[in-house]
């Protein structure tokens, strides 16, 4: 049977791997070696003479580690949506959207890629667009790709993508399609409360998520110029690109810090410490130039106005730290630019006082209760 | 420039801090002083059930950061306020806490629970599910503790000048003398403070009695139909639901641990029980004061939630206002106080504004089940007609529309979502049941994806 609440109460707070308990925090540290091993395995082969991601996957009979943590990946997606639809699956939002997201993971993000270049082409990721996907942008990437891959790209990341966040809102991309927003939702829904409310949170967010998103803009930028002028500049080359790929340069700085370190070691290991959505959130340059442009266009959350009361489900679990009730209580329709319309807000409210909705009609925003909590 | 005031606030609650912030809103110097027996910082009374589950935390179930008191300037008094002194115009405390001096006084001090009035009610590992004390009782017994994200900061802190009279007292906990954790739980009152008391000890894993003196569950809001799905389903989940059952006492064992229920029916093993049958306002504690109290204990107000004395309002649960239908009585309402708070606020600052309660409406969780209702429902209405309408598909749901003289006046609808602001606005043109059934899913407020509801016309 259809519903679109929470069926049941959840007992959260009495897991205690869910809630920085030591099993919690142990976990978090597994998850953060793995990262560690699976960026940098020349280094630890370097040090401590093995390589153990290269060696499973040889045994397994894989083309290298990356197609091990492919698979490793599609089976953490596929458990965690289970676990995600045995908690929230009665509402049909939540099965629709579950089901896309980890269909599309699966297939464009790992069985493609891996069948690919069994029939001689090239690894291509279809669900990843630029800023996300750095690296899909850069001129000599670009004249590398297939044609029709590069226009998919190009058009894909430049105009697809903001012009359906105007129609539908970041989420069409952030939680229907994205593997990192995918993985967060399935794998990482254990740990969604963990996400910090505070008001220093939503600070730094809006502090690192705009840095992140001028480096990479910056970035890119430089890597097309240097495509031009490297030639003629051999310093500005050596500075941008570097004469190896393993140099130190702007480039490699970029996949180090963000690609490694920011999406991986921090972004996913540490789910069970600061909630699953730390990349997205505070680093995600997509993210950010989605958030933008959701501010302008359809998608909002209509409070039902007058009828919340306070109780804080929606804020508990929203796993992007918004805090919803300081909107719901104000009697405030609202949309905020960090919101990925997973719809946790609403499913879990036992108030039925949020809806998630696409319109044009912004009236009732206007209706502000000028005497609130909010205010301060 | 009005000279500055000395405000006083008993009661931390939705009312009381509404009306603290709309006047720092605007007076950023003034003196405002917040009395709470009960607890340190602001919470959702509603949300007790989910801390008690495990579904949120403490922390989680406060609307406002802890360093709010800090950092909005509001004095902090963490002790139980025993009188007013209206002519010298001062609040006096229990436990030898110096008296606070007001220029203006407001009274939020909510509702306490209806005790038990039968023998055993005062026995070990009997309680309520009102107060954050409460909780801490019923989650000792049934979980051993709190839950994982720890107990309220400095719950224990008011100990001194604690009554046993105090309905924010801590109960003694007989799964603790008995060591052994509730494995029968009871729950006596078929209301909502009853089934969810109910349906948290469900998601521990028990099987409760709830017992229910009516012919069917919450007979005010529901009709039979209505209410033997939601029986229905708290069976589904494991609940022993007793229809029409009187209690006559508790029975206690040599040490005095509840033991039993007793009923007209029966006697029914029940090592834990929560007495739900309602709440009055929590005014004892002005007896001596001079200030007009209702039959029912609540605070008389005039439209502007002055009490019979000057500079001295009330709001919120402990204030009896005057309803829709002319009747004078407390609302016991999260929304209600909430907005009446907002309106003291606004009195404590030296405006006239007035307090008007438009057309009824609420929303709740049953079980599952979600219900939403407005207007009259249940008033048993001259000539009042009834429109029923059961949904068995995909989803779920029941809808039933009151009708009087051609117009529509109630709305009943559960297992779907509607905008109530929607419904309320309907009866108040005065729309005909034809217009509404045509009209109906523009009050339609169903997440995304759920299939519209169809009526069929009979
Ligand atoms: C379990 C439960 C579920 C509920 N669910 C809903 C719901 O779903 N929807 C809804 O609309 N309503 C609901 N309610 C009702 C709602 O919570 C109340 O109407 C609302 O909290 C009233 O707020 P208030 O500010 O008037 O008083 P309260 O929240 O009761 O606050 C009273 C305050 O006064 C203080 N106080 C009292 N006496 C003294 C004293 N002598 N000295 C010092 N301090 C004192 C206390 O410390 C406390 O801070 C529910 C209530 C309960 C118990
Ligand atoms: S506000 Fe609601 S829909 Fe948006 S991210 Fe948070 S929980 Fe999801
Ligand atoms: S919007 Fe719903 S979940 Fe959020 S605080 Fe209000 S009633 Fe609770």
């Amino acid at each position: 049977m259809d519903q679109q609440g929470q069926n049941g109460l959840l007992a959260t707070y009495r897991e205690g791997w869910r809630n920085r308990s030591v099993v919690g925090i142990a976990f978090s540290a597994l998850l953060v070696s793995f990262y560690v091993v699976l960026y940098w395995e020349h280094k630890v082969h370097q040090h401590l003479g093995i390589a153990p991601l290269t060696a499973i996957s040889e045994a397994a009979g894989l083309r290298n580690r990356w197609y091990l943590y492919g698979a490793l990946y599609s089976v953490a997606m596929i458990t965690g949506g289970i676990y995600y639809l045995r908690r929230h699956g009665n509402s049909r939002y939540n099965r629709f959207r579950i089901t896309v997201n980890v269909a599309i993971q699966v297939a464009l993000g790992f069985t493609l890629p891996f069948i690919m270049p069994l029939f001689g082409g090239q690894e291509l990721y279809f669900s990843y667009f630029w800023p996300l996907k750095y690296d899909y942008l850069y001129p000599q990437t670009l004249a590398d790709l297939p044609l029709y891959f590069a226009l998919y790209t190009v058009v894909g990341s430049l105009l697809a993508a903001p012009v359906l966040a105007v129609l539908y809102g970041k989420r069409w991309y952030c939680s229907w399609v994205c593997g990192c927003g995918g993985l967060a939702n399935t794998f990482g829904d254990p740990w969604r409360h963990l996400t910090s409310k505070s008001t220093k949170s939503w600070r730094f967010e809006q502090v690192s998520v705009h840095l992140v998103l001028f480096i990479a803009i910056a970035t890119t930028f430089l890597i097309g110029l240097d495509s031009l002028i490297g030639a003629e500049h051999p310093t500005f080359h050596r500075i941008v690109v570097g004469e190896h790929w393993q140099d130190w340069s702007i480039k490699s700085f970029y996949g180090f810090t963000v690609g490694a370190i920011l999406a991986g070691v921090i972004g996913t290991g540490l789910y069970p410490v600061f909630g699953p959505r730390v990349w997205c959130r505070n680093f995600c340059p997509m993210a950010a130039v989605l958030g933008w442009v959701q501010k302008i266009g359809r998608y909002r959350i209509k409070v039902k106005p007058g009828m919340c009361i306070s109780c804080g489900n929606c804020s508990t679990y929203c796993e992007m730290g918004i805090d919803v009730r300081s909107y719901a209580q104000a009697d405030e329709s609202f949309t905020r630019a960090s919101c990925v319309g997973c719809g946790m807000c609403a499913h879990m409210c036992p108030r039925g006082v949020l809806k998630l909705e696409n319109t044009w009609d912004r009236s009732e925003d206007k209706e502000r209760q000028k005497l609130s909590v909010v205010d301060f | 420039m009005v000279a500055a005031m000395r405000i006083v606030i008993i009661g931390n609650g939705v009312a009381g801090m509404e009306a603290a912030l709309a006047v720092r809103n605007r007076e950023p110097s003034w003196d405002i002083t917040l009395v709470s027996e009960e607890s340190d910082h602001f919470f959702s009374r509603t949300a007790l059930m989910w801390v008690f589950s495990g579904q949120m935390s403490h922390r989680d179930i406060e609307p406002l950061e802890r360093d709010a008191y800090e950092r909005l300037g509001f004095r902090r008094v963490r002790a139980r306020a025993i009188g007013v002194d209206t002519e010298r115009r001062q609040v006096s405390f229990a436990g030898g806490q110096e008296p606070v001096a007001y220029d203006r006084l407001l009274i939020a001090s909510g509702s306490r629970p209806r005790p038990g009035p039968w023998p055993g009610s005062e026995a070990r590992g009997v309680g309520h599910f009102v107060t954050l004390q409460d909780l801490d009782w019923y989650e000792r017994e049934v979980h051993g503790g709190t839950s994982l994200a720890g107990g309220p900061p400095r719950p224990r802190l008011h100990a001194t000048g604690r009554s046993s009279d105090s309905p924010y007292r801590f109960r003694e906990v007989a799964a603790e003398r008995r060591g052994r954790l509730a494995q029968q739980p009871a729950v006596i009152g078929g209301g909502l403070i009853g089934i969810e008391a109910v349906e948290v000890a469900v998601t521990a894993g028990l099987r409760p009695h709830f017992f229910i003196r009516e012919e069917w569950f919450w007979p005010i809001a529901l009709d039979p139909k209505e209410a033997l799905w939601i029986s229905d389903r708290m069976a589904q989940h494991g609940v022993e639901v007793h229809l029409e059952h009187e209690i006559e006492a508790l029975d206690t064992d040599s040490d005095g641990n509840v033991v039993a229920v007793r009923t007209n029916r029966g006697r029914y093993p029940s090592d834990c029980v929560v007495i739900g049958i309602g709440v009055t306002p929590n005014t004892a504690w002005l007896a001596e004061a001079g200030i007009d109290l209702d039959d029912r204990g609540g605070i008389v107000v005039d439209e502007g939630l002055q009490t019979s004395v000057t500079d001295v309002f009330a709001a919120g649960d402990c204030a009896s206002v005057r309803w829709f239908d002319g009747t004078r009585r407390p609302e016991q309402l999260w929304y209600t106080a909430r907005d009446q708070g907002r309106v003291a606020g606004r009195r404590l600052l030296g405006d006239a504004p007035r307090y008007d309660r438009g057309t009824w409406y609420n929303s709740v969780k049953l079980m599952d089940i979600e219900y939403t209702t407005a207007g009259l429902v249940n008033w048993k209405l001259d000539g009042e007609e009834n429109w029923f309408f059961e949904e068995k598909g995909r989803v779920r749901s029941t809808t039933r529309i009151v009708t009087q003289g051609g117009h529509v006046v109630g709305f009943n609808m559960l297992g779907r979502r509607w905008d109530h602001s929607v419904l309320t606005r309907w009866i108040e043109e005065r729309r005909t049941l034809d217009w509404v059934l045509r009209h109906l899913n523009d009050a339609a407020f169903d997440t995304e994806l759920v299939p519209r509801l169809r009526v069929r016309r009979a």
